[in-house]
């Protein structure tokens, strides 16, 4: 009962806040949800790895080392938001930013969004999957019209129509692939549309409706996912979105959308080897990572660089998969982890900053944030040297292991692309963040009261972050062999 | 009645049905009153409906009759009331403007659909019911995306939307007889209803904040 368990439980705690008026309860109730689902992805992670693969319904649900990955992020983010959100929203009541009913919609909609994501990575339908990464975008998109601006309207509707439209085409994509499916089976009716059966008839499929299928995927789920060229609602709806939402949308709904494309290049390599989804992977994360660097560059608002250095990292993971060794897979998978851990502390940072000084743009917060606010701008100083691959983070170690995978692959040419896009963001995140986190405050300033930050939540991933950056417990690093084992399994 | 000459039949009425829906299609792109063209969505959806009652009767498969059933009550009478009530009590003007006139979108729909023809054809061996229906199909999302992108109202980039899922569910049922399982297709349906729901939200949200209905006026967020 652990797949349905994970299913249910926030689904039940979304709608539970229905009725309760007390925001503290809500708050409480989220929090002691994703505690649980969090200790039941760790109880996933043991059954994935004593047994393989876990199924629940007749295989309807259906858990490898993958998805179990994917539950881990999924519950650390949304376990971290919750414990963010409860002051942060205290304080925008007490601004007026925002009525007590929308944040009652928050309260709602955030497990039902973490459910969706659930259920996207442990269905085994490739229909049902689909059903569920639309999910994601209807739970989270009025969460991103939640302060009713007339900013946050336009990013929602950007969200909405072109993931909506993204999503059609993968709709599109899952109808070729189904009809693919069919083409064996003389009756034309399907013993089971699962991925799982998939796999095993993946020799007969027919290799050009495969293809195209495959190529509408990457088209619709890179949408949601944010790969460039189709990223442009991603920027938008990640500044426009409460801090909260801002870090799930980023720390895990992108990856949720990779994690589906990945299942296509799972079976696309399958049935018609590697070469064609492994290079159109790689393509595209490249260009969103050399897209994402010059943005980063010339920034002015915050959560906009910080959105647009999340497109760079889900362009590494892209790339890291494309390159289709065993190592820079392994190196993509624990980028996505480290990155989880990281992203959302810097969208939390930017929350307190935006609550504080009443702006997101860099001049106007000008310099000395690290007076103004020391404990946020040492968490958020920490977290940006974290991004920005420096040691002794993780993340300087996955991107270390993508770049010299690719190296002993003997693509040499697409790691030195790599590392002169990722010291380009690296140089544009450090001097951005330099202008402001040092220096002496601008004096007479208006400020709002002095916050409580949110810091057990920040310390929480940062320390986390720290901990796994070190040591990387064997039962993990079992877990992302076996993922990366699934994904490469046809190299 | 002789199976060779029943499967005949509806492969022929499949065929009438699917050309019919692009009629439609082509209509929405030149017709300029706002709830005239929620009614042409309507009549498209009756037709694909149509469709799935057709495969439903011809091939004895109950569940599809579910399927046609879904989307008579769905897309033909609550989606298209929704909107229209939406569209009266906000007073939207009735005027569609598009970004290319209607000589130009015509023409640009004929090209779509001679490349929606192009792409069908490597696959029309394929297509186990009617002909030309995957080439329709394809046409269909083809069109459906120019129509979103020629359109400023708001509500006429949800029936855009609209459209280019007629053309998948058409493609669904062109190249798999049965469509997709219970479970998928109401999923679907599921998901359709309640994005429109979204989307209706949003565009009255809008309409509260901007007084307008014009996403072109949406253009603050750059860079």
């Amino acid at each position: 009962m652990l797949l349905a368990a994970l299913l249910l439980v926030p689904a039940a705690a979304g709608l539970a806040c229905l009725p309760l008026r007390s925001h503290r309860l809500m708050a409480a109730l989220v929090v002691a949800t994703f505690g649980t689902t969090l200790a039941l992805g760790v109880g996933l992670l043991h059954a994935v790895l004593a047994r393989g693969v876990v199924t629940e319904f007749h295989e309807f649900l259906s858990a490898d080392a993958l998805s179990a990955w994917m539950v881990l992020l999924i519950s650390i983010v949304s376990l971290a938001t919750s414990l963010y959100a409860g002051r942060y929203f205290e304080r925008d009541l007490a601004a007026g930013s925002v009525t007590p009913g929308r944040v009652r919609e928050f309260y709602v909609l955030t497990p039902l969004f973490a459910a969706s994501m659930f259920l996207v990575v442990l269905v085994n339908s490739v229909g049902v999957m689909w059903f569920a990464v639309e999910t994601t975008a209807l739970t989270s998109v009025l969460l991103v019209a939640l302060y009713n601006r007339q900013t946050s309207l336009e990013a929602a509707w950007k969200y909405i129509i072109l993931g909506s439209l993204g999503l059609a085409l993968a709709l599109f994509g899952s109808v070729f692939l189904y009809a693919a499916a069919v083409g064996p089976h003389a009756t034309g009716r399907l013993p089971s549309f699962n991925w799982s059966h998939l796999m095993t008839i993946a020799d007969q499929l027919d290799p050009r409706l495969v293809r195209l299928a495959f190529v509408l995927a990457l088209v619709g789920y890179g949408t949601k996912a944010g790969l460039a060229p189709m990223h442009t609602w991603l920027p938008d709806a990640h500044s426009e979105a409460p801090s909260p939402t801002s870090a799930m949308l980023s720390g895990v709904s992108l990856k949720v959308a990779l994690y589906a494309l990945l299942r296509f290049h799972v079976l696309s390599t399958a049935c018609l080897g590697t070469a064609f989804s492994r290079d159109l992977l790689l393509g595209f994360g490249l260009f969103s990572m050399f897209l994402a660097a010059p943005f980063i560059l010339v920034q002015r608002n915050l959560k906009r660089m910080l959105a647009y250095s999340s497109l760079e990292h889900v362009g590494l993971i892209c790339t890291g998969i494309g390159l289709n060794t065993p190592v820079t897979i392994f190196g993509a998978l624990l980028h996505m982890g480290y990155h989880a851990l990281t992203k959302p502390v810097l969208f939390f940072a930017a929350g307190n900053i935006h609550q504080t000084y009443h702006t997101l743009d860099f001049r106007r917060i000008g310099p000395g944030l690290g007076k103004t606010l020391p404990v946020t701008a040492l968490l958020f100083g920490l977290a940006a040297v974290a991004a920005a691959g420096l040691p002794p983070f993780g993340l300087f170690y996955s991107e270390l292991t993508v770049i010299s995978g690719g190296i002993a692959a003997h693509r040499t040419g697409i790691s030195i692309l790599m590392l002169v896009a990722l010291i380009a963001s690296f140089c544009g995140i450090l001097q951005q963040l330099t202008r402001i986190l040092l220096g002496a405050p601008a004096t007479n300033r208006p400020l709002a009261s002095r916050p409580g930050e949110g810091v057990p939540a920040m310390a929480l991933l940062l320390g986390s972050l720290l901990i796994f950056s070190l040591w990387l417990p064997a039962s993990v690093q079992k877990l992302l062999h076996q993922a990366a084992g699934i994904i490469g399994g046809g190299a | 009645m002789n199976p060779a000459i029943s499967t005949d039949i509806a492969a022929q009425l499949i065929a009438l049905l699917a050309v019919l829906m692009l009629v439609v299609q082509l209509l929405l792109v030149v017709q300029r009153m706002l709830l005239t063209s929620i009614r042409l969505f309507a009549v498209q959806s009756m037709f694909l409906a149509g469709i799935a009652a057709v495969v439903a009767f011809f091939h004895g498969a109950m569940h599809v009759y579910i399927v046609a059933g879904l989307t008579f009550i769905g897309k033909v009478m609550f989606l298209p009331w929704l909107l229209d009530r939406q569209v009266r009590r906000m007073r939207i003007g009735q005027e569609i403007e598009p970004l290319v006139n209607f000589p130009t979108s015509m023409l640009t729909c004929g090209g779509l659909t001679l490349l929606g023809y192009i792409v069908a054809r490597p696959f029309t061996s394929l297509e186990r019911l009617g002909n030309n229906t995957l080439a329709v199909a394809i046409t269909l999302v083809l069109t459906g995306i120019f129509l979103m992108f020629n359109r400023r109202k708001a509500i006429t980039q949800v029936l855009a939307l609209l459209t280019v899922e007629n053309g998948v569910m058409l493609a669904a049922v062109a190249l798999t007889t049965y469509g997709m399982p219970l479970v998928v297709e109401l999923g679907i349906f599921f998901d359709v209803l309640v994005a429109v729901m979204v989307l209706a939200i949003l565009v009255y949200r809008i309409r509260e904040s901007f007084d307008s209905m014009d996403v072109g006026k949406l253009t603050q967020l750059k860079g």
